[in-house]
């Protein structure tokens, strides 16, 4: 059995134990996030437009991680919406970004990984490396939307008569510790996965100017304010929603929410 | 909810202002570089000719342009001087790079001949990092400034780490990236939320869901024998591609999980505080709730940061008419094997987490509570 195989199992394992129901669903979300990734990577190298394709797979893959990721139906619409407009709004940011930086493609670095490859494929690679953003930054999202609204929901439950107000609050309170802790999410995810880079660069003696400068870098510290970005426009926009939602119908989500549990 | 104008949207706006002129100053900065010497395009409109239509051995059609280009220097001993070059790129851009019109770039000149070496992308990073802190002053107000300090640290920390690991040239690189976690999860915590005993309680869930997570996959591997495991594909490997790979999972997985354990951990806090009466059965039911409504999304996060990274390559071996299970092997199996051990991490954390919430409780009401766990077990 390979040890990638192996992990799996006991991941699909542990979280049966942990999530119940929920966590078999998580672990489906993870699974067809990662194929509709391979299958983006399909269909662009067959030669379909990319930019269509990233548009259909945005939505595409928030319903993934969103509704199948999560059991509260109300966490799951409030965090949808408000990760669906943000990611809009942080696609174009992120066009219009990439076409200043022009940090796009594999770096000369890449060379030996370039061997017997065809380094004129005839696809588009800036416009890859957009949708590369746009689908880094999307997980950052979707995570701290949910985590607004599953937190709020939760004081929700045991305080029914909250005010609008105070639920405002608390969100801001949830907001401080969810962004100041997403951030160490990207932050430390991109360091895990660009360490040989930054020991590459060490080790090669760049100067910070070059480092600064270098298209890898640059990708990747771009690709780092970008979800930064994104996760600051979800913190107010969903508690934002989520305590307008509930104010109008608030009991009605209670009733159908206790029926479930 | 009327909006309100408040004092931190105003500092945005004066961050706004102070990275905007930041933002032209490093655009026009010439003299900071010495390696190499900055230059400007002149040309209001590149000459940009076709040389040739090309397919190659994988049917994929492409052309090869050439770009001349009026360069006039900025910098170094060359400064003033004009010259031009010509660029040849192919429009696909994998590994050549299309030029623009009045862009500045960095040249190496060399007995009279410029070669082009990247374009200036200085200001862009400028840019987009006085936007964040423009958003991120609005959005947070003063708790901003802890964030930004954490950032600063956390990427001085890492640069220290690799000075060490450099020198130690990657002997004990696990001891040496689990000795770096538990002082980067000190030192992140610390700042975001004081020394309390809620950033205790979150620290600790923190290293014990690293660790524990950490060793069961290291047991898994070792049982497997770490079969199909293609270390030699990991890029820009400067030492034993097998420790680098541990060290990348051992620094990848420390901020989602940091950033559960925050979220169960303040999310229970605060429902203690707004809820005083709440029973242990209750908190680790809402504990678990939380962890069920988050791993999910949280695992996503890091699948989506260490799978999309490679798509570029895994695009191209596609294009290639390589098959998808070789493109797999080489392209995306290290970057999946480090989600599946992140997202066990995540999964353990979930328990500890909610376990170590129940210190809030104790404290608060310890003999009803005591009884109850007695109760419980």
């Amino acid at each position: 059995m390979s040890t990638l195989f192996a992990l799996i199992v006991v991941l699909a394992i542990l979280m049966t134990i942990v999530g119940g129901e929920t966590g078999i669903r998580s672990f489906f979300s993870v699974l067809i996030n990662t194929l509709l990734l391979i299958l983006v990577a399909m269909l662009i190298s067959w030669g379909i437009n990319i930019a269509l394709l990233t548009l259909i797979f945005i939505p595409l893959k928030l319903v993934t991680i969103i509704f199948l990721g999560t059991h509260d139906y109300t966490v799951a619409k409030n965090s949808f919406y408000s990760a669906f407009i943000v990611c809009l709004i942080i696609s174009l940011f992120i066009w219009g970004c990439q076409y200043l930086a022009q940090a796009a493609g594999l770096g000369p670095e890449a060379g030996e990984l370039l061997v017997g490859l065809s380094q004129m494929p005839g696809l588009s690679y800036p416009m890859i490396a957009i949708t590369v953003a746009i689908f880094s930054t999307l997980g950052a999202i979707a995570e701290a939307a949910v985590a607004m609204s599953s937190g709020l929901l939760e004081i929700k439950k045991h305080n029914p008569n909250i005010s609008e107000a105070e639920l405002m609050a608390s969100g801001t309170t949830i907001g401080n510790d969810v962004l100041g802790t997403a951030m160490n999410t990207i932050l430390f995810g991109m360091f895990g996965s660009f360490l040989s880079l930054f020991l590459w660069y060490f080790r090669l003696h760049y100067t910070i100017g070059e480092v600064l400068n270098e298209k890898l870098f640059v990708n990747e510290a771009l690709i780092i304010m970008y979800s930064l970005i994104g996760v600051i426009l979800t913190v107010p926009l969903s508690s934002f929603m989520l305590s307008r939602g509930m104010g109008k119908k608030g009991s009605k989500h209670e009733s159908r929410k206790s029926n479930a549990d | 909810m009327r909006f309100k104008w408040k004092r931190r949207y105003t500092v945005a706006i004066i961050v706004a202002i102070v990275g905007a002129i930041l933002t032209v100053l490093s655009y026009f900065a010439t003299d900071i570089y010495h390696k190499d010497d900055v230059a400007v395009i002149t040309d209001s409109h590149i000459k940009d000719t076709l040389i040739e239509k090309s397919e190659d051995v994988y049917k994929n059609a492409d052309e090869t342009r050439q770009q001349t280009l009026h360069l006039k220097v900025l910098s170094g001993k060359h400064k003033g001087q004009t010259y031009t070059t010509k660029n040849v790129y192919y429009p696909s851009q994998l590994t050549t790079q299309k030029y623009r019109a009045g862009q500045r770039i960095f040249v190496n000149i060399k007995k009279g001949d410029p070669a082009i070496v990247n374009p200036k992308r200085d200001w862009v990073l400028v840019l987009v990092i006085t936007v964040t802190l423009a958003l991120m002053v609005a959005a947070v107000g003063k708790h901003s400034i802890a964030l930004v300090v954490s950032m600063i640290i956390s990427w001085v920390l890492f640069y220290l780490i690799i000075i060490w690991d450099v020198h130690l040239n990657g002997a004990h690189i696990i001891l040496l990236f689990g000795l770096a976690d538990i002082i980067f999860s000190f030192f992140s915590l610390l700042i975001v939320q004081g020394l309390n005993k809620k950033m205790l309680v979150t620290w600790l869930a923190t290293l014990l869901g690293i660790f524990v997570s950490f060793a069961l996959c290291y047991v898994i591997m070792k049982l497997t024998g770490e079969s199909e495991m293609k270390y030699e594909t990991g890029d820009y490997a400067t030492q034993d591609p097998r420790g680098l790979f541990l060290a990348q999972t051992l620094i990848g997985i420390l901020g989602a999980v940091m950033d559960e354990a925050t979220d169960i951990v303040s999310s229970l806090y605060e429902l203690i505080q707004t809820k005083k009466d709440i029973t242990m059965k209750q908190l680790i039911h809402s504990g678990r709730t939380m962890g069920q409504e988050i791993m999910g999304p949280l695992i996503n996060v890091l699948v989506l940061i260490f799978i999309a990274g490679a798509l570029p390559e895994t695009i191209l071996y596609l294009r290639d008419n390589n098959t998808l299970a070789s493109t797999f092997g080489f392209t995306l199996s290290l970057g999946a094997t480090q989600s599946v051990i992140s997202a066990i991490g995540i999964v353990i954390t979930v328990i500890f987490a909610t376990g170590c919430s129940l210190f809030f409780v104790k404290d608060r009401d310890w003999k009803s509570l005591f009884k109850k766990e007695g109760e419980k077990k």
